[in-house]
């Protein structure tokens, strides 16, 4: 199972690749002797995340009201590791262009999640001590496993998406995957986030979103992606029954020590108000 | 499994798939599109709807009914269902909407008890015409005709539907189902409409 798995990540090596202002940005930040003006420097050498970056400083994410106008004001205003997390995020949509699938409509994949990520982030902010963009980028990463099972593996994608309709009670994907494939979109992303060497907290919420209790390290941040999964299913259904979505787990709202009865409303509600503008900045609508 | 037995199908409904299902504690009959299923027995039907109709009738007395799944062929040159009569489209959906009640009927139905919900007709598609909107209307249209009464419906609207009835009860469960099987349910849609589209109606339909 593990070398399947590997293989078949391996296999779309060539069509997808990390945006390399991220893996540029992700060294420096890295790196104890670089500082802002080096980041900046390096996000304007790439025109397309310059545009991007100016957009999210300007929008209502990060609530100012003055002009941002350069990359420099940028990144001093959104800070140098939230850059870092914006530029996988908002280049994540265009990295799977080359991984193309007939199944599911991409922009329905990226809503998914992109709502995802917009329900961790307000979630997070809730926290103490909790990187809002960090969690946020994590959202958006969560289901990358899916599009390599679509494109590789399509007719057990069919088949896993076929027995859900067909199963009258709440039959969540992963399962319909397992119980096709053996292994699941959560094994398969955890992969690729293992092959593109991307920081643990993103790659243990990517393999953990359904397996929360297994989380060897970033158990919070897990559970909070875990619980925006849901979340962000019940706000693009439109609908508050919990029946209508599969469960999150027991203990999930706990592990937060938040209230599920007065974050569910709030979140969705919240989600549904920032997913307009989201579109615009992260998948370029 | 072996501790519930399932009950006789109504004749002529012997090639729906039925299963015992643990979470309704009933067995459910598995509706694809084109077809439709009529009991008396305590158990549920239900289907996956994406701009397909499915209509829910029963006799509310004596609980017998069932549900169809259809959509009206795009007929060349007749847009509007409306428009030509007995276009083969109307055709196609006069068919589901009367074997439905014809059978429960049939089985000891009075027309006068019969209870009838709506849903389906969803625009899953956005940059499609919406087909959707013409089945809901035939329906709709349909049901009137017939001097009968929508006493509940869900359609319309972007989601595709799962839906689960009871006809011994009426109850109903509709889910919305995520986008993520839009385009699997489209596709499934659309090979049934091409085998429609190839095989139109002909004959008349018995009344009751």
């Amino acid at each position: 199972m593990e070398t399947n798995i590997a293989e078949l990540v391996q296999g779309v090596g060539n069509l997808v690749t990390l945006p390399d202002v991220f893996i540029r940005i992700n060294n420096l930040v890295s790196d104890p002797n670089s500082n802002i003006a080096d980041i900046a420097k390096v996000a304007g050498q790439d025109p397309a995340f310059t545009v991007r970056l100016l957009r999210v400083a300007n929008s209502s994410f990060y609530g100012r009201s003055s002009t941002i106008d350069t990359v420099a004001k940028a990144v001093s205003i959104i800070g140098t590791s939230q850059i870092r997390s914006l530029a996988l995020a908002t280049s994540v949509a265009s990295s799977f262009e080359g991984l193309p699938n007939s199944l599911v409509a991409m922009e329905d994949f990226w809503k998914h999640s992109l709502y995802c990520a917009l329900s961790a982030r307000i979630l997070a902010k809730q926290l103490r001590g909790c990187d809002a963009d960090a969690v946020f980028t994590a959202g958006l990463l969560h289901d990358i496993g899916e599009l390599v099972i679509f494109n590789r593996l399509p007719q057990q994608a069919r088949d896993s998406l076929l027995l859900i309709q067909d199963t009258l009670e709440e039959l969540p994907i992963y399962q319909a995957e397992r119980q096709i494939m053996g292994f699941d979109h959560a094994h398969v992303g955890a992969e690729l986030a293992k092959q593109w060497k991307l920081p643990q907290m993103l790659s243990e919420c990517i393999e953990y979103h359904h397996d929360i209790h297994a989380t060897p390290k970033y158990l919070r941040e897990v559970t909070l992606v875990h619980i925006a999964n849901i979340l962000a299913q019940m706000a693009e259904l439109r609908t508050v029954d919990i029946d209508d979505v599969p469960p999150i787990d027991p203990s999930a709202w706990e592990i937060l020590g938040l209230d599920a009865d007065e974050m569910i409303p709030m979140v969705i509600e919240q989600a549904q108000a920032e997913i307009a503008e989201a579109e615009k900045i992260f998948l370029g609508k | 499994m072996s501790l519930h037995r399932l009950p006789l199908p109504l004749p002529g409904f012997e090639h729906i798939k039925r299963a015992w299902n643990n979470s309704y504690d009933a067995f459910s009959a598995r509706l694809n599109p084109g077809d439709y299923y009529v009991t008396k027995s305590d158990e549920c039907v239900y289907t996956t709807l994406g701009s397909c109709i499915s209509a829910c009738i029963r006799d509310r007395i004596s609980g017998i009914g069932g549900m169809n799944h259809f959509m009206l062929p795009a007929s060349s040159g007749d847009n509007s269902w409306k428009a030509a009569g007995l276009s083969a489209s109307t055709r196609y959906g006069n068919f589901a909407m009367e074997h439905l009640i014809n059978e429960i009927l049939k089985n000891g139905g009075k027309r006068q008890n019969l209870e009838v919900k709506l849903f389906g007709g969803g625009r899953i598609i956005a940059n499609m015409t919406d087909v959707g909107v013409r089945n809901i209307n035939f329906a709709r249209d349909y049901i009137q005709t017939e001097g009968l009464r929508v006493s509940s419906e869900d359609v319309g609207d972007v989601f595709p539907r799962m839906v689960v009835y009871f006809p011994l009860t009426g109850k109903v469960r509709v889910k919305r189902l995520r986008s993520l099987h839009n385009n699997t349910i489209v596709e499934q849609e659309t090979t049934y409409l091409h085998n429609i589209e190839e095989k139109p109606v002909s004959g008349d339909i018995e009344l009751f």
